[in-house]
């Protein structure tokens, strides 16, 4: 709690959000023949040139940055599927169901494996549109808030990070308003109590 | 609700309320200029909520109505409450508010939530539309609870913008960057 209340920052920085999207399983195409990799997170592999494997995103990126693969992009990154979202999230109140480090995991396979993106540009152009609906409603939901019960389906690491600061300060302000505002006369009895000895 | 180690808590109480003495009491001094070594029934002063509280508690002083809750500042609360400058009046506005209300008037008990819950909106807005908004005037008005929202959805914001605009990985320590001062 102590630790809550004076902090100044959000809980976790962006750059750890991305380290934790860095866990997310992608699949790549490698080029190289290569035996399986025995780690503490897993075995992955065998590789064998032109056979897709199932690998963490950070182990790609790796791969990548050393030319011995190529990434194939996740199904939920095609244009259809990115422009069908755009329209269900500009259509309804409610947040679409996305995987939950979308902007982490878009924005490191933009940075390192910008040639593996048919329509990069439009992709790229797409998510920024979700992420800006998608952080609008954020905000028309914050100025909703008040210290009752808040249930938000769907929403995505850095989305919530965002905001944690923020909320976590707003709720307890809430908080702390409602509860006067209810418990005026046993503060007033509790500060009476005293003049009866005096 | 109180918090003897906090210190915004203890700075809140610092905050002066007008009292009148109900009683005459021996051996102090409101007033430097006179003569008396006593304070008569009836004479009014300032004191810092701290004290005013304890004296109302002996019921030696009744507590007014300080000039951050008066009538004026109601109806300009009543009228925006998003733009009124809360600062300039008491920057402790909400605790100083909740201490002062079971004392001297409980309609400042409701005036609080309902200055918040439209401050908050209008916080939040601004807060997060402008990423780096150095030049506004919003900010000045706030009490300390309100900056310390705004600034953590600033921060937390202008975090997020520097992350995806990426640039370098690597933070530089500071010390790496000074010279050795020549030996004499």
């Amino acid at each position: 709690m102590a630790g809550q209340s004076d902090s100044t920052m959000s809980l976790f920085s962006s750059e750890e959000i991305e380290f934790m999207a860095e866990d997310e399983m992608t699949e790549i195409v490698p080029n190289l023949r290569m035996d399986s990799l025995n780690f503490i997170c897993g075995d992955y592999g065998p590789f064998l040139p032109q056979l897709a494997a199932q690998v963490p995103l950070w182990l790609a990126l790796a791969l990548k940055k050393r030319g011995k693969c190529t990434i194939r992009l996740p199904q939920w990154m095609s244009v259809e599927n990115l422009t069908r979202v755009l329209e269900a999230e500009r259509d309804s109140h409610a947040f679409q169901p996305l995987p939950f480090h979308y902007i982490e995991i878009s924005r490191l396979l933009f940075d390192h494996a910008r040639e593996d993106i048919p329509d990069m540009y439009m992709v790229r152009s797409l998510i920024e549109d979700i992420r800006d609906v998608r952080f609008h409603k954020v905000e028309t939901n914050l100025e909703k808030f008040t210290a009752s019960t808040v249930t938000w389906k769907n929403m995505s690491a850095m989305e919530v990070n965002v905001i944690r600061a923020f909320a976590g300060r707003a709720l307890q302000a809430f908080y702390k308003h409602d509860n006067e505002q209810q418990t005026p006369d046993t503060d007033r009895a509790q500060d009476k109590q005293p003049q009866s000895t005096y | 609700m109180e918090n003897y180690n906090e210190i915004d808590d203890i700075l809140a109480e610092e905050e002066f309320v007008p009292v009148v003495f109900q009683k005459a009491i021996n051996g102090v001094k409101i007033d430097e200029s006179t003569e008396k070594g006593y304070i008569e029934q009836g004479s009014k002063t300032e004191l810092p909520f701290w004290l005013a509280r304890e004296l109302h508690m002996r019921q030696a002083v009744s507590i007014s109505v300080p000039a951050c809750f008066n009538q004026k500042t109601r109806l300009e609360i009543q009228a925006d409450a998003a733009c009124v400058d809360l600062r300039s009046r008491c920057p402790y506005f909400y605790e100083f508010g909740s201490k002062l209300a079971p004392l001297c008037d409980k309609t400042i008990g409701l005036l609080l939530p309902y200055a918040f819950r439209i401050r908050y909106k209008k916080i939040l807005h601004k807060a997060h539309a402008i990423a780096f908004a150095a030049a506004s005037k919003f900010p000045t008005l706030l009490t300390r609870e309100e900056t310390s929202l705004y600034e953590a959805a600033q921060s937390s914001m202008a975090a997020f913008k520097k992350w995806r605009a990426g640039g370098p990985r690597l933070q530089r320590a500071s010390i790496l960057g000074r010279k050795r001062k020549p030996a004499e």
